[in-house]
């Protein structure tokens, strides 16, 4: 009997559990940039556009089609994907997949993941090409970025800090990925760490706001989480598009006790002055 | 009918002055005036969003008289978006306001239609109508907050 359960649990660690999956794709919003801005368009099937300095990104069709999506894929090479930023060919994703955030991202809850992934209902939409500037055509150059910018391996816990301190950071920085708006970047495109989630401009006049405890302090717990919850803020006053999106397909979506736990970690890092405009 | 009715009240009230007044005002005025139609937007605004996505119990009173205050309200702040107020201090107002003035009027014109037809819709009383209404209204503030507004 014991040694049943035992191959069972291992037979469901092996395969991942897919509803787990679910829960961590809206954690990392995955929807977001692999699903076409339109209202009827169908998840996960790719096409939104993402405009950054260096051209314009298209997330691809991830549904498990052979042709369009990755229906050929293994895990190794989702794993591959996700923790190293590397194609199944071998070459090297753009980081406007924000690799830098999910190389964090737990092994277990990669396989979850994958089995969600897997589930999905094949879609034949073919995937979009980046339109990127000549110079940064080459995807042998992010070999460059990936040496300069890029430490791949899963997120360490703080043992100094507080079980739940962690937990809202592994939310924050591996699936959350906030640190792709919310943090700076330097000419090349990769990130000011000691400016970590200190408010960054993003092209076009628009910014991420400072997430640190020197803007958030003036907010309580109860107004974070309404904010995080609803898009709103206390004065009735409604975030931008692209947060409010965020706010929809992740951040209203987390359990009572993961949301708790990353206004606690955000509560925790160095409160940083903004960004000077 | 009640907004058209207090459009022509409105504009014979101010007459012709009103335009003369306006290139009259300074930066800092128009700047402080808009700021005030916003705030006054989300006092009247936030209360029907909770309703709208559950998080207060519903009102139609209060949705009726919040959604007919908004309807006017969101009428107001666009004259006040001069371009003489771009290097106001305090103001999050983006250049790109004076840059694609075509956007930013369809942005605003958005606006304007969501809180009509909320206004209707709360007339009318119909509570799944009104609540899908909220959330027009909510997606055409933050659409232009999102290219046109400094984050907060």
């Amino acid at each position: 009997m014991g040694l049943f359960f035992l191959l069972c649990t291992t037979a469901a660690i092996a395969q991942g559990d897919a509803k787990r999956g679910e829960y961590l794709s809206k954690a990392a919003g995955c929807l977001g940039c692999h699903t076409e801005e339109r209202k009827d368009a169908t998840p996960y099937t790719g096409g939104r556009a993402l405009k950054t300095p260096f051209g314009t990104f298209y997330g691809p069709n991830i549904t498990p089609h052979p042709q369009a999506g990755i229906g050929r894929w293994t895990f190794p090479d989702f794993v591959r994907a996700l923790r190293e930023g590397g194609r199944p060919d071998r070459a090297h994703y753009f980081p406007a997949f924000p690799y830098s955030s999910f190389t964090r991202i737990s092994d277990a809850d990669l396989r979850d993941l994958w089995a969600y992934l897997r589930t999905l209902q094949p879609s034949a939409q073919p995937s979009k090409p980046h339109e990127l500037g000549l110079v940064f055509q080459s995807r042998f150059a992010l070999w460059g970025w990936k040496w300069l910018f890029f430490a791949p391996g899963e997120y360490k816990p703080d043992p100094t800090k507080s079980a739940p301190i962690n937990r809202g950071g592994y939310l924050a920085v591996a699936l959350g990925h906030c640190g792709e708006c919310h943090t700076p970047r330097n000419m090349f495109g990769g990130p000011k760490k000691e400016r970590y989630l200190g408010g960054a401009k993003l092209g076009e006049g628009t910014s991420a706001p400072n997430l640190t405890p020197e803007r958030l302090k003036k907010y309580g717990d109860g107004e974070l989480k309404d904010i995080l919850t609803s898009g709103l803020f206390p004065d009735g006053d409604v975030m931008g598009d692209t947060m409010s999106e965020v706010v929809r397909n992740t951040t209203s979506q987390l359990t009572a006790q993961d949301l708790d736990a990353l206004i606690a970690y955000l509560r925790s890092i160095p409160a940083l002055p903004d960004e000077p405009k | 009918m009640k907004r058209s009715a207090t459009a022509v009240v409105v504009a014979l009230a101010l007459g012709v002055g009103a335009g003369a007044a306006m290139a009259q005002a300074k930066p800092e005025q128009l700047v402080k005036q808009r700021q005030s139609v916003m705030t006054l937007q989300g006092k009247y605004f936030g209360p029907m969003a909770a309703m709208a996505q559950g998080k207060a119990p519903y009102n139609a009173d209060i949705v009726k008289r919040n959604a007919a205050f908004l309807d006017n309200l969101s009428l107001m702040p666009w004259d006040t978006f001069d371009p003489s107020t771009k290097d106001v201090k305090n103001s999050g107002a983006l250049p790109a306001i004076y840059e694609q003035p075509g956007k930013f009027k369809e942005a605003a014109s958005r606006l304007e239609n969501e809180s009509h037809k909320l206004y209707t819709a709360a007339q009318s009383g119909d509570e799944a109508a009104v609540k899908a209404q909220i959330g027009a209204v909510g997606k055409s503030c933050g659409a232009c907050h999102e290219s046109f507004r400094q984050k907060q």
